[in-house]
């Protein structure tokens, strides 16, 4: 069942205020990062990315299993709702990898001494990549939106398989990319302000998500119900 | 023999515009998008 025009609308000023709030609670983690997180001595200034690029890659390959769960249940119940919110999460889900994708090459310059290895962890986080990015494409090129629901939940689910191998990459293939200092068996290698302004970093980067989300779910329902000249009902409903 | 800190600033510097950038721009982007179809 889709919502109604002004539900979606509530949607989106909601998902406003949420992303103003999460624009400034970034802001507060450069600050953090660049005045509390002591410098490390061998990589220097330039570890500090890690607060950035972290948080981003965690929070995209949540959202991108999320979608892969949502699609599933969305198989089976054919509920409207979450193939849009699939489809909401796959636009912020890019959003989330180009941070990922751009500030690693950015760290590993100075410390590989190379923008880019064709090493298995950063391969299949590009191949990832593009997954969404033909999800999206997908999605844009099926105008029937029960086949665009049934074809791009499939392509979303595949996705999900990736993650766990992206995540177990280090450990299964010989790699230049750094093992995991928190989400690994043992306790996090990190002095407590490194690790406490990550934490940070990452409950930011999820506030973001579900700002920028509702924003654009709310879109996606408005769009969806002027195709099928909901508005003009919910408008008469209204007056 | 004591180790020297690299001094690689400017990378950290454009990473954290590049990602501010990012973010600051699809979060406009998409701000705009929801007040054409949406309304307000």
């Amino acid at each position: 069942m889709m919502p109604s025009f002004a539900s979606a609308r509530a949607t989106v000023r909601r998902g406003r205020v949420i992303t103003l709030l999460a624009l400034a609670g970034l802001a507060a983690v450069y600050v953090l990062a660049l005045d509390y997180t002591p410098v490390e001595l061998h990589q220097g200034l330039a570890q500090k990315i890690f607060y950035l690029h972290v948080p981003a890659a965690w929070t995209a390959l949540l959202i991108f299993s999320l979608m892969g769960v949502v699609s599933i249940v969305y198989l089976w119940l054919h509920d409207e709702r979450l193939d849009l919110f699939a489809e909401a999460s796959a636009e912020v889900g890019l959003v989330f990898s180009a941070v990922m994708l751009t500030t690693g090459p950015i760290w590993a310059k100075p410390i590989w001494g190379t923008w880019w290895q064709w090493d298995p962890r950063l391969t299949l986080t590009l191949f990832l990549f593009f997954l969404y990015v033909g999800y999206t494409a997908l999605r844009a090129s099926i105008h029937d939106p029960l086949e665009r629901g049934r074809f791009s939940a499939v392509v979303a689910i595949l996705g999900m398989l990736l993650v766990p191998f992206i995540h177990l990459s280090v450990y299964l293939f010989r790699t230049l990319h750094p093992k995991p200092v928190v989400l690994k068996p043992s306790a996090p290698s990190l002095p407590p302000e490194m690790l406490r302004t990550l934490l940070i970093a990452f409950v930011v980067c999820l506030l973001l998500y579900l700002g920028l989300v509702m924003m654009r779910y709310g879109t996606g329902v408005a769009e969806r119900l002027r195709e099928a000249g909901g508005e003009a009902g919910e408008v008469a409903d209204a007056g | 023999m004591p180790v020297e800190t690299p001094a690689n600033g400017g990378y950290m510097t454009a990473a954290y515009i590049v990602a501010a950038v990012i973010y600051v721009t699809y979060a406009l982007r998409l701000w705009l998008r929801s007040r054409r179809v949406a309304g307000d």
